[in-house]
């Protein structure tokens, strides 16, 4: 190596350049890619969160996901409001829609399980017509808390997009301190891993349902929320993230919040570093393909339980 | 026991035939009844002219409502030779299917002599096919040439399109050359620029144009990047654009949806490259607030031959003032223009028509030789814009098209300058200086 | 009366429905005006695609929320065999130089395509049990709708491309009509023959039990794939159909509405029947594009974020709730009860 760097200085310096380049280009897809990956983590884990405790496939989870944004979007246009204030309003009031809907709509056919998919996905369909007749077809982007770029050696980073991160680990750990610690997080682990015998054992499932409903469309809202505003909303959203969630989580495993969140952060990673490597065009293309690719050959997943 | 469910089952099997019976002869009742109370007898107590646009976008629901004020106008002082004018409206929702049907809907059942609208190419296209069967004149929108194609190639089927609200597609390679002129004439050097397209087949069509035109200018693409719809990652472009040493970005987007995103990551990182192109998201009156002042400086060509800040004939003037007494805001989107232009047009064609002795002037074909007698190269029709179309037998096949140029229709080039969009180009119409971004060196 | 209809032949009772609707099918091309007919020939066609979907989830038990997937394919096989020409400039080049192809052989050749793909697709997904199948086939659709966008050269993007009016099933609406009408009689009488032939009582064995089917030594797993090549068959060539009778394909044949309409009109209808989503897709399809436009103009202009998509929707929640099990299931409930 010396001596052919020796021989040909323009060879060597090139290798430099390039090197650099390469340190570089696997910067911009670690930090990028993990603003993504965050936002995506927490859209799945509440997915599975849902379908751990009770079976069910909400169809309109992807509502949820860009409703916090819209929400948010509506409160700081029409009432003014400072943007971290509506951001936690609006994620509440998801949170609290989620449960409204819960009890009224899934509840009565929670028996039928192609019922409940028609169910949410109707109203995921409603939603996605509702945004489109008020707010139109083109993206609006939620108002930055956070301005300005930080520069990392040679590459620029913007802010937002740290804050992003942060927000959603924080929220990640929050919800896996939950889950582990507390006493209703392990009741309602108790309840995935087994409905029944929960029921025995004297918690209130349904109750427990409620919570989950609840907690995990908080967490899809907060995914919208922060994807507004390093991106934008727009109403396609509803059904794009739906599939998103699916892929992940079936990748990770049904059932398991870990899995989803792994997955997460696997399949954020290849849809930037396709974008960044090769061309936007690919990204989600490639992205599913490899999805289904994995689970041609892992049929339950990285980290799911068996389906009977 | 065996006996009984014999009978259940063959009850059950009636009901379902019974059923199904019912279902579609309701259905038959349904449609006739719907049918004769909107069919009417054929003398003429009114003219109805049809619109069929997206109505959930803007660009849809400002045809609808342009074209509710010029028929106003027009009822205002007698309608058309005396005939009241009433308009009906169909959604093509975007969706090809929709769209076909609510075309055949407007005509067949609604009875439309006319139809206006339209926004999206490929719904355009699928449209047109209903058009040709159904012979009905469509004064359009949407930007594809593939439409005037048709017309030069079939002329006798697809003669009854005209495209009236903005320029042919390719023609934004011309706006966009003149802006890089106008860029190199205020001192700014061009030599290498970064194209972010929309992945559909209109930037194709428009690219056709444009790269012969760059190479004549020793213009450089140092890359050309495809985004799909509803794409958000601006950032590592607009770094690599940079990075490569160009000077502008050149977008040429109008279906990515995402120009906000665009204008707020380019703003937020400050790097010495222009935005300049064409990006539908920035042709908003309401673009300033969406991204909070992040378009600031974005130069871009507007669509329709219209800035709203600087119209170009006096009947526009009048249109926009009266448009925002009616509706409280100016028009929503360029398509107004055309939309109200598109009545007025058929309104003077129906005219001139009954004037040389027509027999029906109303029958297409006869608009059609009306409208081609009309808005010529040599005296275009002044409305809220100067209209001509090109003659059957054009050269490019832009049969029927809207006519480009100074003297007719082009995108002017024009920018967002501290809150407002102002027209920046050419000089003689322009309202305002090129300002450049002062992170710009 | 009931006495009367016991003694009718169960053929013979088919038979007679067969007629009565055929008698009533036509009277009505009659008499509607011509926007109704061509929306009944389109629902006659969207029928297929139930009573396809049925066959993969009612009878072999497989939620497949994949199936616009074979839609799509039959649709812009025949398409692109329409207008070959697209494919210039492409590295399919060789093919744009194809003869003109029959429409009813263009058709079929969609089918066959379609059914190709609905093998690959049962045998890939074969290790997929319960919801990553289910979840696995929603995705799907996805993947094809960007391969339409990636090569819009050739698909034509999101919107499309037009194949003519001259290669449409019959120069007039009317025409159309029949031909919809022909073939959802010819595919129905077929699929409902395999149904109740052997083939079919293995699925349904298969969907009950598959380890009880296992062990009666039924192979599952090619009585699985063999329902999707049915299925997916049926609708390739309802897709093809589609595209023919519009004059246009685009991508919305592949997307989450359709899904949703197919679901619904076969969940209204009655899964596991062929009956039922015939009348759920008269019911459902003829809904959404006739009856409801209307009823809509009311609620646009009182300014309200309502279209009939909407109406729809919230109509469906209701049945939803009101009757979970399936509104034919219910009503049969209540007539056998009285």
């Amino acid at each position: 190596m010396v001596q052919v760097a020796l021989k040909f200085p323009i060879f060597f310096n090139f290798l430099i350049q390039w090197k650099l380049k390469m340190i570089e280009l696997l910067m911009r897809i670690l930090v990028y890619g993990a603003t993504l990956s965050g936002i995506y983590a927490l859209i799945a884990s509440g997915f599975t969160l849902i379908f751990g405790v009770s079976r069910i496939m909400n169809f309109s989870h992807g509502a949820f996901f860009i409703l916090g944004a819209y929400f948010g979007i509506a409160l700081i246009h029409g009432i003014g409001l400072n943007p971290y204030l509506s951001i936690i309003i609006s994620i509440l009031i998801v949170g609290l829609l989620a449960a409204a809907m819960y009890k009224s709509i899934i509840s009565p056919v929670r028996e039928h399980e192609v019922m409940v998919i028609i169910v949410t996905l109707a109203f995921a369909l409603i939603v996605e017509q509702v945004i489109l007749l008020t707010f139109g077809e083109h993206g609006i982007s939620f108002p930055s808390v956070i301005e300005g770029v930080v520069i990392v050696g040679t590459v620029l980073i913007p802010s937002m997009r740290l804050f992003v991160l942060a927000v959603a680990i924080i929220a990640l750990i929050m919800l896996w301190t939950f889950i582990g610690k507390t006493r209703l997080g392990k009741e309602i682990t108790a309840a995935s891993q087994d409905a029944e015998a929960a029921m025995l054992m004297g918690l209130d499932v349904d109750r427990l349902l409620i919570v989950t409903v609840f907690i995990s469309a908080i967490l899809a809202a907060l995914g919208g929320v922060l994807y507004a505003q390093v991106y934008a909303a727009n109403p396609f959203m509803v059904l794009k993230s739906l599939i998103f969630a699916f892929a992940i989580v079936i990748l990770g495993g049904l059932g398991s919040v870990k899995g989803s969140i792994i997955a997460a952060f696997i399949v954020g990673y290849i849809l930037t570093a396709v974008i960044v490597l090769y061309g936007a065009r690919w990204s989600e293309f490639v992205a599913l393909f490899l999805i289904i690719a994995i689970l041609v050959l892992r049929p339950s997943g990285l980290l799911g339980v068996k389906e009977q | 026991m065996k006996i009984l469910s014999k009978r259940k089952i063959s009850r059950r099997e009636y009901l379902k035939y019974a059923a199904a019976g019912v279902v579609v002869a309701a259905g038959a009742i349904g449609g006739y009844a719907a049918w004769q109370s909107t069919r009417k007898p054929l003398e003429k107590e009114e003219i109805i002219i049809g619109v069929l646009a997206p109505m959930a976008t803007r660009q849809g629901s400002v045809q609808r409502d342009a074209a509710a004020l010029a028929i106003e106008e027009i009822n205002a002082t007698g309608g058309i030779l005396g005939v009241p004018i009433k308009m009906v409206v169909g959604d093509d929702k975007l969706d090809p299917d929709a769209a076909v049907s609510e075309l055949r809907r407007l005509v067949t059942v609604e009875n439309a002599d006319v139809l206006t609208g339209g926004y999206s190419s490929g719904i355009m296209a699928a449209t047109m096919e209903p058009m040709a069967e159904l012979k009905t004149v469509f004064l359009a929108d949407a930007s594809s040439p593939a439409h005037p194609a048709k017309v030069a190639e079939d002329y006798e089927k697809y003669k009854y399109w005209f495209r009236i609200t903005q320029n042919n597609g390719a023609s934004f390679a011309f706006d966009m050359a003149d802006m890089i002129d106008m860029l190199r004439g205020k001192g700014v050097p061009v030599d290498k620029i970064y194209i972010i397209r929309d992945e559909h087949v209109w930037a194709d069509d428009v690219e056709k144009f444009f790269n012969p035109l760059l190479t004549e200018r020793n213009v450089e693409v140092v890359k050309n990047v495809k985004i799909p719809r509803g794409y958000t990652e601006y950032e590592p472009l607009i770094i690599e654009a940079h990075d490569l040493g160009s000077q502008v970005i050149l977008p040429i987007v109008a279906l990515s949806g995402t120009g906000d995103v665009l204008a707020k990551h380019w703003a937020t990182l400050k790097l010495p490259v222009l935005l300049a192109g064409h990006d539908l998201a920035a042709l908003d009156l309401g673009f300033w607030e969406k991204t909070e002042g992040a378009c600031n400086y974005y130069i871009f060509i507007a669509d329709g031959g219209v800035v709203q800040t600087a119209p170009p004939t006096s009947v526009c003037t009048n249109f926009i003032e009266n448009y925002t007494k009616k509706y409280g805001h100016p028009p929503e989107a360029h398509q107004g223009y055309g939309a109200y232009d598109a009545v007025y047009l058929y309104k003077m064609a129906v005219e001139e028509a009954a004037k040389a002795g027509a027999a029906d002037p109303l029958d297409s074909d006869t608009i059609v030789k009306y409208l081609e007698k009309l808005a010529t190269l040599e005296s275009p029709v002044e409305l809220t814009r100067n209209i001509a179309f090109y003659p059957p037998g054009d050269e490019n096949k832009w049969d029927h098209d809207l006519a480009w140029g100074d003297k007719y229709v082009r995108n002017w080039i024009s920018e967002w300058i501290d809150g407002k969009w102002y027209q920046i180009w050419p000089e003689d119409k322009a309202n305002a200086e090129l300002k450049l971004p002062p992170w710009f060196k | 009366m009931n006495k009367c209809l016991k003694s009718i032949n169960f053929k013979d009772k088919r038979i007679l429905g067969i007629l009565v609707i055929l008698f009533i099918s036509i009277i009505v091309s009659r008499f509607a005006p011509d926007a109704f007919v061509y929306i009944l020939g389109l629902t006659y066609l969207f029928i297929i695609l139930a009573v396809s979907w049925d066959i993969i989830v009612g009878y072999a038990g497989q939620i497949n929320l994949g199936h616009t997937v074979f839609v799509g394919i039959g649709a812009y096989t025949t398409a692109l065999l329409q207008v070959p020409s697209r494919f210039q400039g492409t590295f399919f080049e060789f093919l744009s130089e194809m003869p003109q192809i029959p429409i009813f052989a263009s058709i079929l050749f969609g089918g066959i395509a379609a059914g190709i793909v609905g093998f690959l697709i049962g045998v890939i997904t074969l290790r997929l049990r319960g919801w990553y199948f289910a979840l696995v086939t929603a995705i799907l659709p996805f993947i094809f709708i960007e391969t339409t966008i990636i090569e819009s050269e050739i698909f034509g993007g999101e919107e499309g491309f037009s194949i003519g009016l001259e290669r449409a099933l019959a120069p007039t609406s009317l025409g159309k009509y029949y031909i919809a009408l022909a073939l959802m009689l010819v595919s129905v009488v077929i699929m409902f023959t395999i149904v109740n032939s052997r083939v079919g009582l293995k699925f349904k064995t298969v969907r009950e039990d598959l380890n009880l089917a296992e062990a009666v030594g039924i192979n599952t797993v090619n009585y699985k794939v063999l329902a999707f090549i049915i299925s997916s068959f049926f609708a390739g060539i309802t897709g093809a159909a589609i595209v023919h009778y519009r004059s246009t394909v685009s991508p919305g044949l592949y997307d989450i509405p359709l899904m949703l309409l197919i679901i619904l009109a076969a969940v209204i209808g009655g899964l596991g029947t062929i009956l039922g989503p015939i009348i759920g897709g008269l019911i459902v399809y003829l809904t959404r594009y006739w009856w409801l436009k209307g009823a809509i103009s009311a609620f646009t202009v009182a300014g309200l974020p309502i279209n009939d998509d909407i109406i729809l929707y919230i109509i469906l929640i209701a049945l939803a709730i009101l009757a979970p099990e399936g509104l034919w299931v219910k009503v049969r409930r209540f007539v056998s009860e009285t």
